[in-house]
């Protein structure tokens, strides 16, 4: 053994940024994840140039997936074009050389903070969600170690207590954002804070999904083909956001998820939410041949 | 702008070998081709100083120790690579626990996917079923796994067949036909 067998050549920046073994940290951890859908797996997150919170589990899954050929697409909120989404997607490309797009069509990788493209997404696929917070037991257990007993033991009793609080209180279930869904009829996890236009479009899916939470330092994973069931009572169907008649006052598009804008007048305008579907509609509305995929929602219902 | 950064061909083999990995887990059943052959780039893309190992042949026991890597004996290790799985292995490999079924250990073997029993494959990440024929393991293998495993303790199976990998994860129900 000499000196050259224990060194590497001299490099400015580890290729992708995070070091060798941050990567095999999340790689090994990945496998576990997708081993056991649903289940939180606890890893060591690293510091990343980005606060806690601003996606940065999300960022080291795509960090330790990306490769020169590998086209990323990053989206907050449903939009390509807001701040978060540029500076996570001009990092990646500045760190790794990855090719960029917009369009979800074709991307390899999708990382997204809260919303799941409207466009089918195919078998090669990876979407990466970010997670604030990755325990769906916390608002009925906060302690943790509790918490983690009670995934061990499937106890999710409280979780239906909760839901049935909230019809006796409100006559309908208030959960708005990352409503509590069952994993491969085991687990139950929280789908991040997706809408609940977003949480079918993981049940059966044909694309690998895997949620970070950075701060947090869990990883959970859903595989193609998995059963994500939302947590209902029989007699009180799991309902969507009630957009399937709004039409977007920009791109005309209708039965997708809206984003509404107040009006000087006290209306509301709607504007489509994942804005590259809104921007391709224009550019096929001018006249432009542009591919629109199939869609998940179809004239704003989900075909069951 | 700066200049692009170019990953070493260490750190593109490592990608490329976890990528198949990742989809091998990911869609149990379905054969995926790692950039090389063998077991040396699993070591690479997965083992660091992290990790327990237990290497039964020397080369990639040497090549794991070099990463830091513990050498430990199968029952404690969160890695196993071998080329022909021992009697009773399965029965030691450690499985995680309740609380922490990320404890759960890697099988990482040798088979032959082109020829063997038939085996039926149900699960995640699995439409519908898939059929898929592999080889060179004990007879009884797959009765022992199902026996060992207690969803969701268990451990995760990659077998290797020179570049091509397949996983078989916990969550895979197996039916030998």
């Amino acid at each position: 053994m000499s000196l050259k067998t224990l060194t590497k050549p001299w490099e400015a920046m580890a290729y992708g940024f995070l070091d060798g073994s941050a990567k095999r940290e999340i790689r090994r951890k990945m496998i576990k994840a997708i081993a056991v859908p649903g289940c939180q797996m606890p890893y060591a997150s690293r510091e990343v140039p980005m606060a806690r919170g601003w996606g940065t589990g999300g960022l080291q899954v795509s960090l330790t997936l990306v490769n020169p050929t590998m086209r990323v697409k990053v989206i907050d909120q449903g939009a390509d074009d807001s701040v978060n989404a540029a500076s996570i997607r001009r990092f990646i490309a500045r760190v790794a050389g990855a090719p960029t797009t917009m369009d979800t069509l074709d991307a390899d990788l999708i990382q997204s903070r809260h919303r799941i493209p409207e466009e089918i997404l195919r078998d090669d696929q990876v979407l990466v969600l970010q997670v604030p917070n990755p325990e769906p037991l916390r608002p009925v257990q906060p302690n943790m170690s509790i918490a983690r007993q009670m995934h061990a033991d499937a106890d999710y009793g409280r979780m239906w207590l909760q839901l049935y609080e909230q019809i006796v209180r409100s006559g309908r279930v208030m959960q708005g954002a990352s409503y509590p869904s069952l994993v491969h009829g085991r687990h139950v996890m929280t789908p991040s804070p997706i809408p609940r236009w977003d949480v079918p479009k993981l049940n059966m899916a044909q694309h690998l999904t895997i949620l970070s939470a950075g701060r947090e330092k869990r990883i959970f994973a859903v595989p193609p083909y998995t059963r994500v069931e939302p947590l209902v009572f029989s007699d009180v169907p799991y309902k969507v956001e009630d957009h399937a008649g709004l039409t977007c006052h920009r791109s005309g598009t209708r039965g997708f998820f809206m984003n509404e804008i107040p009006q000087e007048d006290g209306s509301s305008a709607f504007e489509v939410s994942d804005s590259e579907w809104g921007v391709k509609a224009i550019r096929r509305r001018d006249g432009e041949e542009v591919a629109l995929g199939e869609t998940w929602y179809k004239n704003g219902r989900m075909p069951s | 702008m700066s200049v692009h950064p170019v990953p070493s061909d260490f750190e593109a083999r490592c990608n490329a070998a976890f990528e198949a990995v990742m989809w091998a887990m990911a869609r149990p059943g379905l054969v995926r081709d790692l950039p090389t052959t063998g077991m040396a780039q699993l070591v690479e893309a997965l083992i660091d100083r992290e990790c327990a190992v237990y290497c039964a042949e020397p080369g990639l026991a040497e090549l794991a120790e070099k990463t830091g890597a513990l050498a430990v004996a199968p029952d404690r290790a969160d890695h196993v690579f071998v080329d022909d799985i021992p009697d009773r292995l399965l029965t030691q490999l450690n499985c995680g626990t309740d609380l922490h079924p990320d404890d759960g250990a890697t099988l990482i073997a040798k088979a032959d996917f082109s020829n063997g029993p038939q085996l039926r494959l149900t699960g995640p990440g699995i439409d519908g079923h898939v059929v898929v024929s592999v080889g060179g393991l004990a007879h009884d293998f797959w009765q022992h796994r199902r026996r060992a495993l207690r969803y969701p303790m268990g451990f995760e199976i990659l077998l290797v067949d020179g570049a091509r990998v397949l996983g078989i994860p916990r969550s895979t129900i197996v039916e030998v036909l």
